[in-house]
């Protein structure tokens, strides 16, 4: 990925952005901006529209946008097709990775990496290479190089699922990395594997966003803003403090 | 008899003259499609399969000197992977065939050869198996009995693959083909033969094969037809297995091509602990149709079988899935299983799926299942998510589907032909199998 300079361009930008599902509204208008080299974490309670939040940015169509904007390094997200999406450096960590048993993890991940680097223009990398970039990045999420030879996530348990989900990160290098509760049924090492994974991406030119329902997940990652977020917008902002007075009152104070 | 099926006879009273047990099922086979002619959507074993495209053809008796180069036949059916006998509009082509390499213990020549120089052999299990009345097509083949494979598997025969395989030329019109292969198994003895329809040239070609195998006790045979025909073909390949005690038949089908494609299988486990294997994928598009009936008939005890049919369903086209198992009184411990599973990539493409059991004794395990449905769209916003292009993202995924038929093949070189024929057809091409 080339080096974009930091002129003050906000990595992404999310201007009064609404979605429905059906005829529901999910997102009521909702802002974000995160700057290159930021980790933000959004927190709310179930069904405030986290989930729809990540899915919409990262091209899912469950949901339709029926307003506002959305942008990457000032292009337009919203126009663009999910595998699009994900050159420009886009990445979306499950919140429930598919099994897609048939297609082998490792062909699908140099697959996806040689898709995303052909569509930039730059060199294809083969199996060899390939083979070494995935081992040292196995190694960095502690994962069993077993498990490349399967379906993609086929029998994964949750944990080894979501570890996969950092693996892909860690090869694809995304700019901005959307993690969708990843911390969902992980043991302390497991998240400390995925704290690992988000830190070792850490740069002044990338940005993460993590979705999360409980604070669990800010002791190994500190974030440098928290949002809440309820009734499809986002209500509060602040830093750490934010999530300790969550820990404590609960979500109820927020509620819309 | 209208004119779509007096087209079709039309040559069968001038064949060469051939010894009287072949002259008599010529004869049956004649009398029998002069009765009843093509089949139509009325009868049940045809509702769903219109014969309207192929009869809208005047299909002429292919032509047997019709000449193709080493060159032609490899593109239509690659390299051979061990000894290959190939057949030009029926007639064995020694030129283009390699019989270099026959497992011991295996005899394969062409049908004509074996009928010259052991009859009694050959008509100890001539038409056999398959009875004409009710099946047009077998009677249209028996009609023109002459030429096809004859292969002869004695107690002591072990190993690798025999190919056969039959071209349907059509260069100047439409031209039409019927070989019957036979395969004979002594007691115990154990063979892989694979089956490969090919057509040559611009004008529609039909293909109508009838297979018969029959099996001595503890005899094992190991079945592969692959279709792989242009779009403007037409093929009816009828399969029938007598298998006696103890007996494995194993059966793979792959139809790939084809305006209209049809696969009847019959097999009878008239022995005891007797074990049939269906497994057949089938793949079309635009306004094609690709159907496949079976009759799995439980005679004896104890017996199993297993099938397994898949189905990728594109554009407009159709699959029709008929399998009838039959348990038969005395088939006491009976264990048998069906599947049929459809893949349909587009709205207007249609699948007819019918099992049917049919059960007159106690004691017996019966099942079928199966699915229709379409690509799963989690999965493929998943692979789209991480870069893939949409295009990509669909084929991996219809590999996958197939991927499990393909597996299934036990010949290496088969294998690998079949997979990149079948992921060959799929977006983003043969590059799929690195990752299968």
């Amino acid at each position: 990925m080339s080096q974009q300079p930091n002129d003050g361009t906000p990595l992404l930008e999310v201007r009064a952005l609404q979605a429905r599902i059906d005829d529901k509204a999910i997102l009521k208008g909702l802002d974000l901006t995160v700057m290159p080299g930021e980790v933000h974490a959004i927190m709310g309670p179930n069904g405030s529209g986290k989930s729809t939040f990540a899915g919409v940015l990262a091209g899912r169509d469950r949901a339709e946008v029926t307003g506002g904007s959305a942008t990457l390094d000032g292009k337009d997200l919203l126009a663009m097709a999910p595998e699009e999406r994900a050159v420009a450096g886009l990445f979306l960590g499950f919140q429930y990775p598919v099994e897609i048993p048939g297609v082998g993890n490792m062909y699908f991940l140099r697959t996806a990496l040689n898709a995303q680097r052909r569509a930039r223009g730059e060199e294809e990398l083969d199996a060899v290479d390939f083979l070494g970039l995935a081992k040292e990045k196995m190694k960095l999420v502690e994962m069993d190089p077993a498990f490349m030879n399967r379906g993609v996530n086929e029998g994964f348990s949750g944990g080894e699922k979501k570890r996969n989900e950092v693996l892909q990160m860690a090869v694809l290098e995304p700019r901005l990395s959307i993690l969708d509760e990843i911390d969902s049924g992980l043991d302390i090492d497991a998240l400390r594997v995925v704290a690992r994974g988000v830190e070792a991406l850490r740069s002044p030119d990338r940005a993460t966003l993590l979705v999360t329902h409980y604070q669990r997940l800010l002791e190994y990652i500190v974030p440098d803003k928290i949002h809440v977020m309820a009734g499809g917008r986002i209500v509060r902002t602040g830093g750490r403090e934010l999530a300790l007075e969550l820990e404590k009152k609960g979500y109820a104070w927020v509620e819309p | 008899m209208n004119e779509a099926a007096r087209s079709l006879l039309a040559g069968a009273e001038s064949l060469p003259s051939a010894p009287e047990f072949v002259a008599s099922v010529r004869r049956a086979g004649r009398e029998a499609f002069e009765r009843e002619g093509l089949p139509t959507t009325r009868q049940e074993d045809w509702r769903f399969t219109s014969l309207a495209p192929l009869a809208a053809h005047s299909f002429g008796r292919g032509d047997p000197a019709e000449q193709v180069t080493p060159a032609e036949l490899e593109r239509v059916a690659g390299k051979s992977f061990g000894p290959r006998l190939v057949f030009v509009n029926g007639r064995f082509d020694a030129g283009l065939s390699t019989a270099h390499g026959l497992p011991a213990g295996v005899h394969a020549s062409s049908l004509h050869h074996a009928i010259a120089v052991s009859p009694a052999l050959v008509e100890r299990s001539l038409a056999r198996t398959v009875a004409v009345g009710g099946r047009p097509f077998a009677a249209l083949n028996g009609a023109f009995l002459g030429d096809g494979a004859f292969v002869h598997v004695d107690a002591a025969a072990r190993g690798g693959p025999v190919e056969l395989v039959f071209a349907t030329v059509a260069r100047d019109r439409p031209a039409a083909c019927h070989p019957r292969v036979l395969v004979v198994a002594d007691a115990g003895g154990e063979a892989t033969l694979v089956e490969t329809y090919v057509a040559i040239g611009e004008h529609p070609a039909l293909t109508n094969a009838v297979t018969e195998v029959s099996l001595g006790d503890g005899a094992r045979l190991d079945h592969y037809q692959v279709q792989d025909q242009p779009a403007s073909a037409f093929h009816h390949a009828t399969l029938a297995v007598l298998q006696g005690k103890g007996t494995r038949l194993s059966s793979h089908s792959t139809a790939l091509g084809g305006a209209l494609s049809r696969s009847d299988v019959l097999a009878r486990l008239a022995g005891e602990g007797a074990e049939t294997h269906l497994a057949g994928l089938y793949m079309a598009d635009g306004g094609r149709l690709v159907d496949n009936h079976s009759v799995i008939e439980h005679a004896g005890p104890g017996g199993t079988s297993r099938e397994l049919f898949k189905g990728i369903l594109d554009g407009e086209s159709r699959g029709v899935f008929a399998g009838r198992i039959r348990v038969l009184e005395g088939a006491v411990k009976t264990d048998a299983h069906q599947s049929n599973s459809n893949l349909l990539l587009s709205r207007d493409a249609i699948v007819d799926s019918m099992p049917q059991l049919e059960i007159y004794t106690d004691e017996v395990k019966a099942g079928h299942g199966g699915t229709v449905g379409e690509l799963d769209a989690d999965a493929l916003f998943y692979l789209r998510s991480r870069g893939i292009p949409a295009a990509a993202a669909r084929g991996l995924l219809i590999y996958a589907f197939a991927r499990e038929m393909v597996d299934r093949v036990a010949v290496p070189a088969l294998r690998d032909r079949l997979g990149r024929l079948v992921a060959g057809r799929l977006p983003g091409g043969v590059a799929i199998l690195e990752g299968a």
